[in-house]
């Protein structure tokens, strides 16, 4: 994945949210990695769904894109497939830059 | 609409405008809330939806947006919980999901969501949907408050016109008890204690076959302004009047334990009163007539009498029979009583004033009634 997927424009109103937003998305990796070693897919769903909802709220597209993939994979029992995302996700995390407008 | 709910709100016009976020992300409640605060609103956030239930029952915010997935209630129970109570049912409901599908959305509506937000959330949607029910809401609170206005205005009216046929406290009293139906006193007809008093201007009928009508009404006017506000005074209630009769209660519609005596101040009060209307009309060259005045006291029932399309709340039985006919009985310038009512205010009148009838058979009554006759004239002279 090239530098461009990485870059992310936030609104300067919410700044001083985003430390936080980033800090639970990280949290978050780790809810996802223990949800799969427990196979339960119910709250990998509820994890994939509120990614979803989130990522993008606050202009972060890639993350509701994660949150689909997570919730589709919940729901068909893909752990193959959730498994690969929640590496893409943690990699994402740990490159995205993000600048304020 | 909700007459609780909105007394409960009821707010100078630019009065902060209070939404309550649900949403168990914090995330996502804590950006929902910075967009709105921007916005110049006041943001409560709660993060299960049985918090969110009480949260909204008990401080009845201007608007909420409720989380579709929560912990506990789920926004749709919520949204329909609700929308069912007559104190919130007026709140608008933005349901904020990330449930794309129809069923979803047709799920929302039944449990009578006002709108819905798509997650993720687009920033400028947010305002733009917040703002538009927050337009529908100011202009229902305004025509809330243009409504009990009008009201107001509505009942002020029915009163200064109630006020020139009955007396004041009863036109309050009408207004007050009406009913949805414009109905008074619908519950009210009971049987209760009374003091009835009728007067009559004595002659008068035969003295309108002499005069011009217009001069009838003119002195009937004059007639009726003088002893109306001597019954006023006295905070007796009238019933009826009729050609040149007036029917007064006392102890109706509300308790007046001194009633008799208020009817006997009444009568001097007429009697007072008229002395100089009745002094003009024979000045100018008028035949000579006077105030006969007849109370009795007694049982009688109180109600709404009549028909669908008219009616009267008045005053029926023995008690305003017996006054009837203790007025027919009076000259001008005389009172008669009965003697229960003589027993209540005997300390009152000058003995010399007052001469038994002794038991008298009126019409209509089987058994004879004491009658005290008492000469208003002397005892306004003393």
């Amino acid at each position: 994945m090239n530098n461009e997927g990485h870059k992310v424009i936030v609104a300067k109103d919410l700044e001083d949210l985003i430390p936080i937003f980033i800090g639970n998305r990280h949290k978050e990796v780790e809810a996802l990695r223990a949800a799969l070693a427990a196979a339960d897919f119910e709250q990998l769903r509820m994890l994939g769904h509120r990614m979803k909802g989130v990522g993008n709220s606050y202009g972060f597209e890639r993350i509701s894109v994660f949150g689909k993939q997570v919730e589709d994979g919940a729901r068909s029992g893909d752990r193959a497939g959730i498994e690969i995302c929640i590496a893409e996700y943690r990699d994402y995390l740990s490159r995205v830059q993000i600048s304020y407008e | 609409m909700n007459e609780r709910a909105f007394a409960g709100r009821q707010a100078p016009a630019q009065a902060a405008f209070r939404v309550l976020v649900v949403d168990d992300d914090p995330d996502m409640a804590m950006l929902l809330s910075r967009v709105l605060v921007k916005e110049g609103m006041v943001v409560d956030t709660v993060y299960d939806g049985d918090a969110a239930l009480v949260h909204a029952m008990s401080s009845a915010p201007d608007l909420i947006l409720l989380d579709v997935m929560l912990p506990g209630l789920g926004g749709f129970d919520i949204c329909e919980r609700l929308k069912a109570d007559d104190v919130t049912a007026l709140i608008p409901i933005i349901l904020v999901t990330a449930l794309e599908d129809t069923q979803s959305r047709v799920r929302g509506i039944e449990a009578g969501a006002d709108d819905f937000l798509s997650k993720p959330v687009k920033v400028e949607e947010l305002i733009a949907r917040v703002k538009t029910l927050r337009r529908l809401h100011d202009t229902r609170r305004e025509l809330e408050a243009r409504r009990l206005a009008a009201e107001v205005q509505r009942k002020e009216t029915i009163r200064k016109a109630f006020s020139r046929y009955i007396s004041p406290r009863l036109a309050e009293r009408i207004i007050s008890d009406l009913g949805d139906d414009g109905l008074p006193f619908q519950s009210h007809a009971q049987r209760i204690s009374v003091v009835a008093l009728f007067a009559d201007l004595r002659g008068f009928t035969r003295l309108t076959e002499t005069i011009k009508v217009d001069k009838v009404v003119a002195m009937l006017n004059e007639y009726f302004a003088v002893i109306t506000e001597a019954a006023f005074r006295n905070d007796g209630t009238i019933f009826s009047m009729a050609g040149d009769c007036l029917l007064v209660g006392f102890n109706v519609p509300f308790p007046q334990p001194d009633a008799a005596v208020r009817a006997w101040r009444t009568a001097q009060d007429m009697i007072a009163s008229f002395a100089p209307v009745l002094a003009g009309w024979t000045q100018g060259g008028g035949t000579p007539t006077g105030v006969g005045i007849g109370i009795a006291s007694g049982e009688a029932i109180i109600g709404n009498i009549g028909s669908p399309h008219h009616m009267s709340y008045t005053i029926i039985g023995d008690a305003v029979n017996t006054a009837a006919r203790l007025m027919q009985m009076a000259r001008a310038g005389e009172l008669l009583v009965s003697g229960a009512v003589y027993d209540s205010i005997r300390g009152l009148v000058p003995s010399s004033s007052v001469a038994s009838r002794g038991n008298v058979a009126l019409r209509g009554k089987t058994e004879a009634t004491p009658v005290y006759a008492i000469e208003l004239a002397s005892v306004r002279a003393r």
